[in-house]
């Protein structure tokens, strides 16, 4: 099977043929880097193929699906023919990935983006690849199958112009190739092969459209938005103002978030996949193609940190604009459009590796989540304390969200993590209630929100505070629990000294953390709680808790078992630097959506923990 | 009657742009005139779009002017002969319009004789634009009975 072996500049190689990188047609989580454009991304695998793109948006059906099913899902391939060992990296302080195929006969190095569009009459979505000969003469093969509507729709092959193409209804795909070999249909996909000498340069273009004609580029315009793209992302990279501890690390999670955040509406998904499973079998299969509320304080926060303003100002709005349709009542979660119809229904596909089902769309839309109410006023508190000015509608309509958390905290719900055998009294989402009303009350001092309720929401915010205090402690587990009266812990804890909870001195709070970090950490890894939830199968550890449990380490003084933990989740990444939701402990594979939202947002917020001049208050007057 | 005609052509064209529009968004055809319109003079996709919509709804009232001029001649109007001039429209659209006259002023749509080379091409249409989806022509022709009825049924001889 796959035999990795670590290189000297830290990039994986992996020595073998395709067959052998592969099992049952799927690469391992880990192998894949993310590509994209703001619009839509892609998920290259270490050898070369692209088993995931939706188009024409993030959140569009996939015409690449052979992440989760590799028979039928698509994909467009690009490797040697014969055996070899692949390395890898982004183009330094890009997305653009560089992938070195090296052979018994020579090298060939691929670089792989999704470019941005310049004024030179650009596809709807491009995707250039491109091949240049390093030493000797490599045998090379490209396939592109597109599968439109997640697999499940044949394309009807066509030329056009010399082009292959492929259409099904409004979607249309085109491969416009140069010095690529000769292409042909054949079994549903168009490939071709040949010899890449040492210095030549082929170049390959999958150009896309939805509703309109497929526009056909020139090689000089897609090698010229080739290295307009590289030197986009350099120039946004060179205004990222992080010069703290584990900078690189936090600039490629800053350059992975930029992907996700989908630049027509200015929302964040949580992950650009679904159904990467979370147990290897198993159907917790989710979809988080969506921007969720819970993510937005720590987006936000990430954004300001980084010196992201434009971002910042586009998702807090987009934020006000989505939540103007459900108020006071908060969605968990939003369409990239704004919209909340997000019905989930399974797809017929294999899964990966028989994972199923596959699934669109999320039912915890429907879900009561008290926490994400916490999630929006932190969210405008952040904004806010970065000299960004609330308007009178949105302080307006956030009062009338703060009256509605005022009337709900003392019901039960389904908390951070979704359960589905809820409704409980989760401590993490009594705690986010009263960050909601601190926060309220402080926009309101401030003169950001009206504050003829403003006694209201202090004074149900102390009473909050007394319930936590009294039900939610346990002095026999000598921590917080999980849930009132429960006796155990949730990694979720964590929070309560990143939200400004209680001080990271209260004997309460490390308490907790001491406990969150005995009774729930595995190796350098953090399960985010052993409690039943409603669901079959296991899980494994979520990297964002074992994120949090630095932060919260730093936060306790625990400095020194902070960094040491840090240095060994930052080996945990994978070759490019990226993260998915969950990890094995023990083999280390990858589980869950890939790359996630929010394990590359407490990765930030773990590394400026270490940095007193990234802390909140220094921050807020950046 | 000219006042007739601009007010026609200018309504059907808003129907026959929409019609195209919804057909597009149920995944029926990717025709999008304005796009076509538009890279005539603009390699922009914004500009484009929006020249291309005001290319469209021009051409739109000069076609309604010349249905009047028309009706004038053959002296009755009416909804079913505007729609059988919309009818046949749709037809030369399909056939000679975009597929030999548009090439020679467009300096960026492929034909079949053309090879991808350093420009930027729009995909050809192809005959009765079946390029751009089964559905096309069925779904042009709709578009342009209706503009032609719209026509018809406004201007009095």
């Amino acid at each position: 099977m796959t035999r990795i072996i670590r290189a000297a500049d830290g990039g994986a190689d992996v020595r073998g043929h395709n067959e052998r990188m592969r099992r049952d047609g799927y690469a391992p989580i880990e192998d894949y880097a993310l590509i994209g454009d703001g619009r839509t991304a892609a998920l290259v695998a270490r050898d070369g193929s692209i088993d995931w793109l939706c188009l024409p948006n993030l959140d569009s059906p996939s015409v690449f699906g052979a992440l989760v099913d590799a028979a039928r899902g698509g994909c467009f391939e690009l490797q040697p023919t014969v055996p070899f060992t692949a390395s890898r990296r982004y183009v330094p302080r890009t997305n653009v990935l560089e992938t070195m195929f090296t052979t018994a006969e020579g090298a060939v190095r691929v670089v792989d983006a999704m470019t941005i569009p310049d004024e030179r009459l650009p596809p709807m979505r491009e995707l250039a690849r491109s091949i240049e000969g390093i030493s000797g003469r490599v045998p090379m093969r490209w396939r592109c199958a597109p599968r439109f509507d997640y697999g499940r729709q044949d394309p009807t092959p066509a030329w056009r112009v010399g082009v292959p193409v492929a259409t099904w209804g409004s979607d249309a795909v085109g491969v416009a190739n140069w010095d690529a070999g000769t292409p042909a249909w054949a079994d549903g996909g168009v490939e071709a092969r040949w010899e890449v000498k040492a210095g030549a340069r082929s170049l390959l273009a999958l150009t896309t459209a939805y509703g309109e004609p497929l526009v056909l580029p020139g090689r000089t315009a897609v090698l010229s938005r080739l290295e307009s793209t590289i030197a986009f992302w350099e120039r946004w990279s060179s205004a990222r103002g992080y010069d703290g501890p584990w900078a690189d690390l936090v600039l490629r999670s800053a350059l992975a978030l930029k992907l996700m955040i989908f630049a027509p509406s200015g929302a964040a998904v949580a992950a650009p996949t679904t159904s990467l499973p979370e147990q290897i079998g198993g159907e917790r299969n989710w979809d988080y193609r969506f921007c969720w509320i819970r993510d937005s304080n720590f987006m936000i926060d990430a954004l300001l940190r980084l010196g992201c303003y434009d971002e910042a100002r586009s998702l807090f709005w987009w934020f006000m604009q989505a939540t103007a349709l459900t108020a006071p009542r908060v969605s968990v979660l939003y369409r990239l459009d704004g919209g909340i119809g997000a019905v989930e229904r399974e797809l017929g596909l294999a899964g990966y590796r028989g994972s199923r089902p596959v699934r669109v769309g999320n039912s915890a839309v429907a879900q009561h989540q008290h926490d994400i109410y916490g999630a929006l006023f932190e969210t405008a508190w952040l904004y806010s304390s970065g000299h960004h000015a609330l308007d009178a509608d949105a302080g307006a309509r956030l009062g009338a969200i703060a009256d509605h958390v005022c009337d709900i905290w003392r019901r039960p719900d389904s908390g951070i993590w979704e359960v589905r055998n809820g409704p409980f009294h989760f401590t993490h989402s009594k705690v986010m209630c009263w960050v909601a009303l601190d926060r309220a009350s402080r926009l309101a001092a401030a003169g950001e929100m009206p504050s003829r309720h403003a006694a209201r929401w202090r004074r149900e915010a102390d009473a909050i505070r007394a319930y936590i205090e009294q039900a939610c402690w346990s002095d026999d587990l000598h921590a917080y629990t999980r849930v009132a009266g429960s006796r155990d812990v949730d990694a979720s804890l964590l929070m309560l000294p990143l939200v400004e909870y209680a001080d990271a001195s209260d004997s309460r709070v490390r308490a907790t953390v001491d406990a969150v970090d005995r009774m729930l950490r595995e190796d350098d890894v953090v399960y985010r709680y052993r409690a039943a939830d409603g669901l079959p199968g296991a899980e494994g550890c979520f990297l964002n808790c074992s994120f949090w449990l630095v932060s919260a380490l730093a936060r306790c003084g625990r400095v020194d078992d902070a960094a040491a933990l840090m240095a060994r989740l930052a080996a945990r990444a994978n070759d490019v630097g990226l993260y998915a939701e969950e990890i094995d402990p023990k083999s280390g594979a990858f589980l869950g959506n890939f790359p996630q939202a929010l394990v590359h947002l407490a990765l930030i917020d773990a590394a400026t923990a270490f940095s007193p001049s990234a802390g909140r208050r220094e921050r807020q007057a950046s | 009657m000219i006042g007739g005609a601009i007010a026609g052509g200018f309504v059907g064209t808003l129907l026959m742009t929409t019609i195209l529009r919804g057909a597009s968004e149920m995944g029926l055809t990717r025709i999008d005139f304005a796009l076509l319109l538009g890279t005539t003079v603009s390699e922009n996709r914004r500009k484009a779009r929006a020249v291309g919509y005001v290319f469209h709804f021009i051409m739109g009232i000069l076609f309604a002017l010349a249905y009047a001029q028309f009706f004038a001649i053959v002296g009755r109007s009416g909804w079913a002969l505007g729609a059988l001039l919309g009818a046949l429209q749709a037809i030369f659209n399909g056939t000679v319009l975009v597929n030999v006259l548009l090439p020679v002023v467009h300096p960026r749509i492929g034909t079949p004789e053309t090879a991808a080379n350093e420009i930027a091409l729009i995909e050809p249409p192809g005959f009765l634009m079946l390029n751009y989806g089964r559905s096309s022509f069925a779904v042009m022709l709709a578009a342009h009975i209706v503009y032609g009825a719209v026509v018809g049924w406004v201007v009095r001889v």
